[in-house]
């Protein structure tokens, strides 16, 4: 059905409404219907993995990663405690949320959504162009598992260009969440600068690798576990690792590009096939690649390639597994060459040994509010896992 | 005889026998490209780093001629650099030539051929700034080299960084008395320049008119759709869609391709429109991933191998995407947006420091 500027302000105060239910609920309920929800939406996306790897442009193999591993972290006692976290100062939750989806990683729409559910912020949510139906399945879930408390969640579908809908979905909220670039970030914070906004603009992610990840013991595991971390979602989203750094003392970067391609996204590539390569992102894959290999080392595979970057010019890949892979002599090196991201860098993932020294730096890092995880968890952030810099449920309690 | 010079006489040849009306076959070209690609391979250390796949030389990637000088003879010997434009010096391209017969050869041949089949000289109006203004440029290169070989007259209505609008009102007056036709050459963005500042100025060209126009936006005017700048074009000036063609150059080439349409009218041939390859030119949509030919008209990205770079790299991948047409090619516009999913060019040029 296409959108009117009253037909979204009807569902707006429809949404709102409803809102008032959701918060007087108890937090039990709350939970097992979130829990209930995400079960039922693990279900149906599994039988529509096609669909949905046509509608993602993902392969059928990720999306059902993907949908596994995201609805997973969807739990009980995880929603309980970040609930309890969350109204620890004993805020309260705004009185409606419109929140622009971006349509790059599907699965997205889950934090962004449930999050502000459990603590009882009724969702107008807009979907991307790109992906409507991950999103209409998980408002299907949420209904079907609950209708009463469904109705705290709406979902429009307009273009962002269209501004008398914009507005109108705009006004209708308390706060605004805007995943998406920062174009549309900026585009609307220009247009509405009055306006609680919650932004969740572009940025990138990185790893590290010290010398015990790197050693003969372990680094069969580290090569699968960055693996994991460079292939999924394609590498697409922002928490996706575009540069590993590694402890040049303990390999260089140009033999470990080599073992990432032979032993990690290799076999990644028969576990988690490519979705199909879009032809803009291999227009910029080709320069990226030449290059790379014009400057330095380029290990390649049929739908992947690894930079090993000599010196400090590292470029950004344009996803689509295109990583660079950077020696560097300890973490604080790592960290000092991503310092100029500032809250660009999104998360830093990071081998068990050496996440306390990298901890460390990274908390005397001001500009940086970047997360840090554990090698094979970057994609699959907990529900309660910082989000640029800042808790998951920033701007949802007043 | 060096092999240089070996190299420039046997391009020069086939280029020039193409100029005679002599038939240039495809496996001669393809011979020389593939010798002249592992010439250069041995002279320029980045392009030698490129692996070889498939049946082709490899193609060196546009983005290189950003970051690296990309030439086979040193810097002192250089006499003449065309720089792209931009705004920073990641964004420039930058091709550097040692000298310039080749490109002459080859920008002469392919424009008589194309543009001004039927005439030896006519009057020029060029809606772009001279070379001396801008020195670096390939196209205004190539526009004051088109007004020595073709222009029977030649009026530059741009001064000062602007397009002159009352001249290019006066000049196109004059030919309306005069009847006298002109060939009108410039960048699209001027084109939409002359759109959005000519009002309700209309003309009627004289018969035998014609229009050239080149390249893309990069933000220098709004950007217009090329069907509706097509017909803005030709109900502005009074002249024939048909006879306003698009010709496609780079910095990082030495020879240009032509839309058809001009020729087909001239010769009452037909075919839709597509860009006429220059014999001494392959252009081939390839596919992103494994950079190898795509089959029939698949749309991939366009590689040409421009038997004219005899100082740089003849083998180049641009970013451009294209289909083959018939006997030519349709480009589809350079992807935008391409670069970081993460993160935007302004993280890439504060960790690249490239700057």
């Amino acid at each position: 059905m296409s959108e009117s500027a009253s037909r979204i302000r009807e569902q707006a105060a429809a949404v709102r409404r409803a809102g008032k239910q959701l918060k007087a609920t108890a937090l039990d309920t709350r939970i097992a219907w979130l829990v209930s929800a995400a079960a039922r939406l693990t279900k149906s996306s599994l039988e529509a993995r096609q669909s949905l790897a046509s509608a993602t442009g993902l392969s059928p193999a990720m999306v059902e990663w993907g949908a596994r591993t995201t609805l997973a972290t969807v739990d009980t006692r995880g929603l309980r405690a970040l609930h309890d976290e969350a109204t620890v100062r004993g805020e309260s939750p705004v009185g409606l949320l419109s929140l622009v989806l971006a349509g790059n990683l599907f699965t997205a729409s889950v934090r962004g959504i449930l999050v502000p559910l459990l603590l009882g912020v009724p969702v107008l949510a807009k979907a991307s162009s790109r992906d409507r139906l991950f999103p209409a399945m998980l408002v299907d879930a949420l209904c079907e598992t609950d209708p009463d408390l469904g109705a705290a969640l709406g979902l429009v579908f307009f273009s962002g260009a269209d501004e008398p809908l914009e507005e109108a979905f705009v006004d209708a909220a308390d706060t605004v969440a805007v995943y998406g670039s920062d174009e549309t970030v900026s585009a609307i914070r220009e247009r509405h600068p009055e306006l609680p906004l919650i932004a969740h603009g572009h940025g990138v992610s990185a790893a590290y690798c010290g010398p015990d990840a790197l050693s003969s013991y372990h680094v069969a595991g580290t090569l699968e576990s960055l693996a994991l971390d460079i292939c999924a979602y394609d590498q697409r989203g922002c928490l996706s690792p575009q540069i590993v750094y590694v402890d040049e003392r303990a390999v260089s970067a140009e033999s470990f590009a080599t073992q990432l391609g032979a032993l990690g996204l290799a076999a990644m590539e028969e576990r988690l096939p490519r979705g199909p390569l879009p032809i803009e992102v291999g227009a910029a894959q080709a320069q990226w690649r030449g290059l790379a290999e014009v400057a330095g080392t380029l290990v390649r595979g049929d739908t992947f390639a690894i930079a090993a970057v000599g010196g400090p010019d590292v470029r950004w890949s344009p996803g689509y597994r295109n990583v660079s892979v950077v020696g560097v002599d300890g973490p604080e090196a790592a960290v000092e060459a991503l310092s100029p991201l500032g809250p660009a860098l999104k998360c830093v993932g990071v081998d068990e040994a050496s996440r306390d020294r990298l901890g460390d730096v990274l908390a005397r890092r001001d500009e940086l509010g970047a997360y840090m995880c554990s090698l094979g968890t970057m994609q699959t952030p907990a529900l309660d896992a910082p989000a640029d810099g800042k808790p998951i449920w920033h701007g949802l309690l007043r | 005889m060096s092999e240089r010079e070996a190299f420039a006489r046997r391009i020069a040849a086939m280029i020039g026998r193409f100029e005679a009306g002599q038939l240039v076959d495809s496996a001669t070209r393809d011979a020389l490209i593939e010798d002249l690609a592992a010439w250069q391979a041995e002279r320029i250390p980045e392009y030698g780093r490129l692996e070889r796949r498939g049946a082709w030389p490899p193609a060196l990637p546009t983005d290189v001629f950003r970051f690296r000088r990309i030439a086979g003879h040193p810097e002192p010997d250089d006499v003449r650099v065309f720089v792209s434009s931009g705004t920073t010096s990641t964004e420039r391209s930058v091709h550097s030539y040692q000298d310039l017969s080749l490109y002459d050869q080859a920008a002469r041949t392919a424009a008589r051929y194309m543009l001004f089949p039927d005439v030896e000289k006519m009057a020029l109006v060029l809606l772009a700034p001279h070379e001396d203004e801008v020195p670096g440029s390939s196209l205004d290169y190539m526009l004051a080299r088109f007004s020595d070989w073709f222009g029977s007259s030649s009026a530059w209505v741009w001064r000062d960084g602007a397009l002159d609008l009352d001249a290019l009102s006066k000049t196109l007056r004059d030919a309306e008395t005069s009847g006298q036709p002109v060939a009108l050459l410039g960048t699209s963005f001027a084109f939409v320049h002359a759109e959005d500042g000519l009002g309700g100025r209309r003309f009627s060209l004289p018969a035998g008119s014609r229009v050239m126009q080149t390249g893309g936006y990069k933000g220098r005017s709004r950007e217009v759709d090329a069907d509706i700048l097509l017909a803005a074009i030709g109900k502005r000036y009074g002249i024939e869609e048909p006879l306003i063609i698009n010709e496609f150059g780079a910095t990082e080439l030495s020879s240009q391709m032509y839309e058809t349409t001009l020729r087909d009218a001239i010769y009452g041939s037909s075919g839709v429109r597509r860009l006429w390859v220059p014999p001494w030119m392959r252009a081939t949509p390839v596919d992103p991933d494994s950079l190898e030919p795509v089959e029939g008209d698949q749309v991939g990205l366009l590689r040409l191998d421009d038997c004219a770079n005899l100082d740089s790299v003849c083998c180049i991948q641009t970013a451009d995407l294209a289909r083959r047409s018939e006997d030519g090619i349709v480009v589809l516009g350079r992807t935008r947006g391409a670069v970081p999913r993460g993160c935007s060019l302004a993280a890439d040029q504060a960790l690249g420091r490239h700057e």
